[in-house]
């Protein structure tokens, strides 16, 4: 992106149009075109750095989201809390209590909350994202800005919720007495993992929702059966020995089961890990040409 | 002399009979993929605008009538990139600001303080830039009193002064106004007048979608007629706007009285 600084350097010119006035100033134009319009391209991939280059941007439209959703709630931030919580509670009385799921030495109110944590994050960004041209469709058609800023941020809004209700993971934590270990800085890598892997979809699910409405409403399916299809409320161990390289063809199995490892110590199972990585830079490069293809008409048919 | 804005045999065509353009479900499109497989669709297309091509100078602001639906909009809506030409180049060598809607990404629930950054960086406006200008877009808009109030309580009269303060301050090299300085009452209006010719005055370029002749008369140097997607220019404002009203009204020789 080049700057008004930077066209300010270049040559000077002096504005006489035929209705000049006396007090019209010089103007300096640049050598080259700060902005070049061109025809719509079939094959042309949206800029990540885009996200980089108007974070400024980015960052308000998070915060407009989070600042709007606690100007009239009652129990304001709580919200994000509670939703991991109960979730928690509800499957250790139904799964951990009543049917008798083990998860071999960590107690299961905690291997559930770290499972459900980077899921609930996951679903809900997905979703919003995946939502957000859609509802973001008069800025679209009034102003421009690089349009992945729009998917992106509202996985920001989810990925803030998330950081809130890691604090919970922190007490739980505490409270079985889970050591703090080394493994717990790979966290943060998962924690961005997964960001990926949510904003490459979003991206590529919110330019598809622009043209085929039914994308949203067939998603919240989509996203309870792959709840189950990960393992989020059971130990990936209880899947077949002949199954597993399937089960770890879905990314999240990877993230959850390495954020779990990561923070309650237990050894990581590396080909779902790597299996994770590599779906998520596919996904992610994937989503990136789908959106810039389709970008330029979003403002045609929102 | 090298021009701001130079607009090189730009089209737009659109398919308006396709049912992709009109929000459809996905059995739609797979039905009407195969129909396209057999070498039938639906398919109509409308070309808004023609090939068109102009440049602009800095320090012009360039009036542009037509009827609705004569491509105005669309050829203001491709120079602000929110949609793309099917044919054709437009350089602009300087910044772009766009204010084709009144407070666009405004959120009801936050207040006057909050929209200001909040807008501002949706225009396009960097926050250090924003804090440089806030004294002056707060004042310029007179709603000091209710900085710490939501802007859904604000009357409609405090909402657009915000709003046009906003964008008024960005200083861009071009600006792309659609009917917005049509608002207002009587005294804020002149402001924005006052305001708009400043900033020509400073070597800005902008470009004015109006229906409004009056005003188009009053601030422009330049006036372009679009008749069904194509550009016509005549030597000087008044005879381009008189040959349009003409144009529409045959018989109303009062009105192009009126504004001569």
């Amino acid at each position: 992106m080049i700057t008004l600084e930077k066209a300010s350097k270049t040559v000077s010119q002096v504005a006489n149009d035929a209705n000049s006035s006396p007090a019209r100033t010089a103007v300096s134009l640049p050598e080259e075109p700060l902005i070049k319009i061109r025809a719509h391209r079939r094959w042309a991939a949206a800029n990540l750095l885009d996200l980089w280059v108007h974070r400024e941007l980015l960052y308000f439209l998070i915060w407009r989201e989070l600042k709007a959703r606690y100007k009239q709630t009652l129990l304001g931030i709580s919200w994000v809390i509670l939703q991991p919580l109960l979730m928690t509670i509800v499957f250790t009385v139904v799964l951990g209590k009543l049917v008798g799921v083990r998860t071999g030495v960590t107690p299961y109110p905690l291997f559930l909350y770290a499972g459900l944590l980077p899921w609930i994050f996951f679903s809900n960004a997905v979703s919003n994202g995946s939502q957000s041209l859609v509802a973001g469709s008069q800025m679209i058609t009034k102003v421009y800005f690089p349009r992945i800023i729009i998917p992106a941020a509202a996985v920001g809004v989810r990925l803030s919720d998330f950081l809130v209700a890691s604090v919970v993971l922190i007490g739980l934590m505490k409270y079985y007495g889970i050591p703090l270990g080394w493994p717990l800085l790979l966290a943060p890598l998962l924690v961005i993992h997964v960001t990926l892997l949510a904003l490459a979809l979003s991206a590529w699910l919110s330019a598809l929702n622009v043209r085929y409405r039914d994308t949203g409403t067939a998603l919240p399916v989509v996203l309870q059966l792959w709840m189950f299809a990960s393992p989020i409320v059971y130990s990936a161990e209880l899947v077949p020995a002949r199954w597993q390289w399937l089960y770890e063809l879905n990314p999240m199995t990877g993230i959850v089961e390495g954020f779990r490892s990561a923070l309650l110590g237990l050894p990581f199972n590396r080909s779902s890990l790597i299996a994770s990585v590599v779906i998520t830079l596919a996904l992610l490069i994937g989503s990136t040409f789908v959106f810039g293809r389709m970008e330029d008409e979003f403002a045609d048919i929102v | 002399m090298k021009p701001i804005v130079s607009v090189r045999n730009v089209s737009k065509l659109y398919h308006v009979g396709r049912p992709l353009g009109l929000r459809p479900s996905l059995r739609e499109a797979l039905t009407s993929f195969v129909t396209r497989q057999n070498g039938h669709s639906s398919d109509e297309t409308l070309w808004a605008l023609k090939d068109i091509s102009f440049e602009a100078q800095p320090g012009e602001v360039i009036g542009i009538i037509g009827r609705n639906g004569a491509g105005k909009s669309t050829l203001l809506r491709i120079l602000a990139r929110i949609t793309k030409p099917s044919n054709g180049e437009i350089d602009i060598y300087g910044r772009l600001g766009t204010l084709l809607e009144i407070g666009t990404g405004f959120h009801p629930d936050l207040t006057g303080r909050e929209n200001i950054f909040l807008n501002g960086t949706i225009l396009g406006m960097k926050v250090r830039e924003i804090r440089r200008k806030f004294d002056e877009i707060v004042a310029f808009s007179e709603v000091e009193r209710f900085l710490e109030t939501p802007v859904k309580h604000y009357s409609s009269g405090m909402y657009l002064r915000l709003a046009f303060s906003i964008a008024a301050h960005f200083e861009p090299d071009v600006l792309l106004l659609d009917e917005v300085v049509a608002v207002g009452d009587i005294s804020f209006q002149k402001k924005c007048f006052d305001k708009m010719q400043a900033v020509s005055r400073e070597g800005k370029t902008i470009f004015l979608v109006s229906h409004n002749l009056n005003s188009i008369q009053s601030l422009c140097t330049r006036v372009f007629l679009v008749r069904s997607g194509r550009l016509c220019e005549g030597e000087n404002p008044k005879q381009v706007i008189s040959s349009y009203v003409n144009d529409q009204l045959p018989a109303a020789g009062g009105l192009n009285k009126n504004i001569n």
